[in-house]
């Protein structure tokens, strides 16, 4: 029998919860327990929504209508408050050489895989986290590379160095922290020329807040041209309702013969030192 | 002399657009020239729904008549999708009038950013000047 005190209460909960601003909503759970990252991401945007609605400005890979609204965060402009990129002095030149010929010497222009973290901080392309107890699956669209990233593994002992690393993952209370290395030194960190050598580690965490976002804050380590370990923080933002679409990028590159060209012709296109 | 139309509007409409580069497939910077906006209009002649970039060609007359075939540079076709292209959204011999950017070789071929359709309607067919040219700010402070 339902008491009055019940119905009481019952009428008072929807009073209550709209007296209050619209709260976020829960961290969808796994049937194990875990925050279930499971679903389509989008890297490098702090906006709520469809992918329609959160890329409404004219920046990159908006569309427009929302002439106001901000863009897709830079993921290569270094903002204004931001500390630099914490390498070793000459390794510093060397970064500053690349940013000078705009990046003509980035590997994703020969349609490479663009690595980690720079895969997942890219805002024009789509990820998708497919999560299970055993293992999570990282798909992108950019490059259509992907990660298995198994839980609670040790890396294996025959690793060789490659474009993505090797990751493996595990639960630290609400996070998932994924140990990646075994790379190759063919890959871009963060930002136009970082580059980095085979000795480079990363170390990414991942923690679902709400619904609708995930906070993504990675440290890479590589002691033969960082000072210190490098830490950078993006979020990762749900997009219901988008699917990942095919990028075979090899299919009509022309640009490594464009920038070959502009170099042996001598065409003026540097930033001056 | 090729028609520009709106030019100065553009330019002004550019400069006031904040430079949002980010890490993509290739330089904007090293392959076209930001100092060079361009508005034509024309007719489509062929589209190629190509990675890692879209392109389109475009027949435009210049003062005297004679047609210059024009090589236009874009998304690739997921984000094209995206951004609201579908593949019946234009077709050769659609007329329309593009905005974008020269190409530094000075040819027929440029960075196409807006689309303009006979109805009004725009689209976005390419990012904004900038894109993946390492953005105003280098990674590293070089004392």
């Amino acid at each position: 029998m339902i008491s009055r005190g019940t119905i009481a209460a019952a009428l008072l909960v929807p009073v209550v919860l709209c007296g209050q601003s619209a709260p976020k909503s829960a961290v969808p759970r796994a049937a194990d327990g875990k925050p279930d990252l499971t679903g389509v991401w989008q890297g490098g945007s702090t906006r709520r929504g469809s992918w329609e609605e959160a890329n409404s400005g004219t920046g990159v890979g908006g569309n427009g209508k929302d002439t106001k609204a901000p863009a897709t965060l830079p993921s290569n402009s270094r903002p204004p408050g931001r500390e630099p990129a914490p390498y070793q002095p000459w390794a510093a030149k060397k970064v500053l050489e690349s940013y000078n010929n705009r990046a003509v010497d980035d590997p994703t222009a020969f349609c490479l895989p663009p690595g980690i973290p720079r895969t997942t901080i890219i805002g024009l392309f789509p990820m998708q986290i497919i999560q299970t107890p055993q293992q999570v699956v990282m798909l992108y669209e950019y490059m259509n590379v992907f990660r298995v990233i198994p839980i609670s593994a040790k890396h294996p002992d025959d690793m060789e160095p490659t474009y993505m690393g090797n990751s493996v993952g595990h639960w630290e209370g609400n996070t998932l922290v994924v140990d990646v290395t075994g790379f190759n030194d063919k890959t871009w960190l963060v930002g136009t020329g970082t580059f980095h050598t085979e000795a480079l580690h990363v170390t990414e965490r991942y923690t679902r807040v709400d619904k609708d976002q995930i906070n993504y804050d990675v440290t890479m380590e590589d002691p033969s041209v960082l000072t210190k370990p490098w830490q950078f923080h993006s979020t990762l933002m749900l997009r219901e309702g988008t699917r990942l679409r095919e990028y075979p990028c090899a299919e009509n590159n022309l640009d490594p013969g464009r920038y070959e060209k502009l170099l042996k012709d001598g065409v003026n296109f540097q930033r001056k030192p | 002399m090729l028609k520009r139309f709106c030019g100065a509007t553009w330019l002004a409409a550019a400069l006031l657009l904040p430079a949002l580069p980010v890490l993509a497939h290739h330089s904007f910077g090293a392959e076209y020239d930001v100092n060079k906006p361009i508005t034509l209009s024309g007719v489509v002649t062929k589209v190629e729904w190509t990675n890692p970039h879209s392109h389109f060609y475009m027949d435009v007359k210049d003062d005297k008549g004679a047609v210059v075939n024009w090589k236009f540079e874009g998304y690739p076709p997921s984000v094209l999708y995206r951004t609201g292209w579908k593949r019946d959204t234009f077709k050769a011999g659609d007329t329309i009038t593009v905005f974008g950017w020269r190409s530094r070789d000075g040819t027929a071929w440029a960075h196409s950013r807006e689309v303009t359709f006979k109805d009004g309607k725009k689209l976005f067919f390419g990012p904004p000047a900038g894109t993946g040219d390492g953005g105003d700010t280098p990674p590293v402070e070089v004392k």
